[in-house]
């Protein structure tokens, strides 16, 4: 951060001219995002190495890199993100391949039927998942299978919810208008509903996203042999304490790109369709 | 819409809810799905009436309230003062930590729960910890949003009549952004029960997450059901109940229509007076001072007993595998 910080400040001293207070207050404003954490992290590296932290339960940040490098160096590091991704990913794919189209028919052609299931759709998107993990282990066994299950069931709700809203929210003159000028199923499916829908989708998309992870690495902790959630798990139970803050530390890292990305995704696809 | 008219959509509306308990009940039994996987809702039933007969449920129940309540109110404790102050003091410092606010409330509660093992042991600190974490952040940020979106209007015009600080807190800022405080407390309170039953599974003698767990461990598949069943119907009532209490607090505020509320008109609404705010804390301390007392004496066992977790065995007489181990 400092470095960045000189490096500007450098630029602007050097293109002359400009005078240096304002210069200094749009520096300001930009890095003001970037403060509270730079004091974190400076506090995280400082504080054990001082002493005012017991360095036992709190690692130095940098003892949590050097952690990092040496798993990194043995190739485990990247298995157990990678295993976790994939979780992620094929759950969340899941749920996308069945709730969108689902959601299409439901809120689309049957609105009435829509209506008729929204209790019992409303009850299962507000069952808490955990309970029903010892059931899923049940039926799926302790494999893949069980994860994967309750990721996709936990993402399905918010993707399918949403998309519901998204069809049916959809302008009814844009409907209408499309109906005048002699549009069929496909036209309006294809140009009208699925626009319109999208960014109530994609808002579906995010908040399943976020909930796979978060049930993702639950699921790891509760049974798993490989994985970001068993790495915590398996470092809090061997007492590897700076593995335990590494693991902690990247799945928050992760969890902030995974958002950081769709968000940004969402952005572009958004703007993207409505221009 | 009549009454009779709004009962009638209500009926046809629980149908499918009714249909698919219908369906619970007859798969197992014409043996479309084997009974001693799925057991029929009668059974299910039949073993939450046997828990709440043996009182082991309503304890469980009690447990996994104080901890829930415990932590909403720590919270709460934390969350509303420092959202006040940041929302309308100290704005400049409220930006400035905003983002690091926003990532600490991204992070994984579960990631931090054997942190929070760490440093608070692993008794009842711990999860009411992670509870509180989890919940403070929703408050906070609806805190800091609510008081700083007060309508300037509002606060000009209490300036000009010359109100004090206090007065201006009290009788202007507050009441403005209680609507908005309530909201993040209802998604706090919910996230809490979700958070709650996940490190009760992880690393607890007692609650509702470790009745299932356990349920699970030892293969009393019709408890686990039970269990689940009860967590569920727990969940959802709660999540209701917060919905409901928030429309008719501030009945005055609109709420866009939703795809499942469209065209659902409220025939009656409550409005919660005097007596309903005695009762609600007169409940709430129940739960705390019989939690408290409960939640001790568990633990206690759980020391007198023979290493942990096998001192809680003897809650439903079967043999428990310590928690740690996968599936």
């Amino acid at each position: 951060m400092s470095k960045a910080e000189l490096m500007e400040s450098g630029e602007t001293v050097a293109h002359g001219g400009v005078d240096l207070s304002g210069a200094l207050d749009s520096l300001n404003e930009k890095l003001m995002d970037y403060y509270g954490i730079a004091v974190l992290v400076i506090l995280w590296e400082v504080a054990p190495r001082l002493g005012w932290i017991d360095s036992q339960f709190f690692p130095a940040l940098s003892s949590v890199f050097a952690e990092g490098v040496k798993l990194w160096a043995d190739g485990t590091l990247l298995l157990h993100i990678a295993v976790s991704l994939q979780r992620t990913f094929l759950g969340l794919m899941g749920a996308t391949a069945l709730a969108i189209p689902l959601g299409f028919v439901l809120g689309g052609w049957f609105p009435r039927f829509t209506r008729f299931l929204s209790p019992l759709l409303n009850l299962f998107g507000q069952i808490n998942a955990f309970s029903l993990f010892p059931l899923f282990v049940l039926f799926f066994g302790i494999g893949e299978l069980a994860k994967f299950s309750i990721i996709f069931w936990s993402c399905l709700w918010p993707i399918l919810f949403m998309t519901i809203a998204g069809v049916q929210r959809v302008e009814p003159l844009f409907i209408k208008l499309a109906r005048s000028m002699g549009g069929g199923r496909r036209i309006l499916l294809v140009h009208v509903l699925i626009p319109g829908a999208l960014p109530s989708i994609f808002t579906g998309v995010r908040i399943g996203a976020t909930v796979a992870f978060l049930m993702l690495i639950a699921a790891e902790m509760i049974g798993a042999s490989s994985g970001l959630g068993w790495l915590v798990h398996n470092s809090s139970v061997n007492y590897i304490i700076p593995r335990l803050y590494l693991a902690a530390l990247l799945i928050a890292l992760l969890g902030m790109i995974f958002n950081y990305s769709l968000h940004r995704l969402e952005a572009h696809l958004i703007h993207g369709t409505t221009n | 819409m009549s009454q009779a008219g709004y009962m009638n959509n209500y009926l046809l509306r629980s149908s499918g809810v009714l249909l698919f308990l219908t369906l619970w009940e007859t798969a197992p039994r014409l043996a479309w799905l084997d009974p001693y996987f799925v057991p029929p809702l009668s059974v299910v039933v039949a073993e939450i009436g046997l828990l709440l007969g043996t009182g082991d449920l309503p304890i469980h129940l009690l447990v996994s309230s104080w901890r829930g309540v415990t932590g909403l109110f720590l919270a709460l404790l934390i969350a509303l003062p420092l959202g006040v102050i940041l929302g309308r003091w100290l704005t400049g410092l409220a930006d400035a930590l905003d983002p690091l606010l926003r990532v600490l409330s991204q992070v994984n509660p579960f990631a931090l729960l054997p942190l929070f093992l760490l440093f608070f042991g692993i008794g009842e600190t711990a999860k009411v910890a992670v509870v509180t974490w989890v919940t403070l952040w929703p408050i906070l940020f609806y805190t800091i949003t609510a008081t700083r979106t007060v309508d300037p209007l509002q606060i000009k015009s209490a300036a000009a009549l010359g109100v004090t600080r206090s007065q201006m807190l009290c009788k202007v800022i507050l009441p403005a952004a209680v609507p908005t405080i309530f909201i993040g407390i209802r998604i706090g309170a919910s996230l809490t029960f979700f958070i709650l039953i996940a490190a009760e599974m992880l690393g607890a003698g007692s609650g509702l997450g470790w009745l299932v767990h356990n349920s699970a461990m030892n293969y009393l598949i019709p408890r686990i059901y039970a269990g689940a069943t009860f967590i569920i119907l727990l969940g959802f009532l709660l999540n209701r109940f917060l919905l409901y209490l928030e429309k008719s607090l501030f009945a005055w505020q609109e709420y866009p229509a939703s795809w499942t509320t469209a065209g659902e008109i409220r025939p009656y609404v409550w409005r919660p007076g005097k007596g309903a705010a005695i009762a609600g804390a007169a409940t709430l301390s129940v739960i705390l001072i019989l939690g408290a007392c409960e939640v001790r004496k568990l633990n206690q066992e759980a020391m007198a007993g023979a290493g942990g977790s096998s001192g809680h065995a003897k809650h439903f007489g079967t043999p428990v595998e310590s928690g740690s181990g996968g599936f």
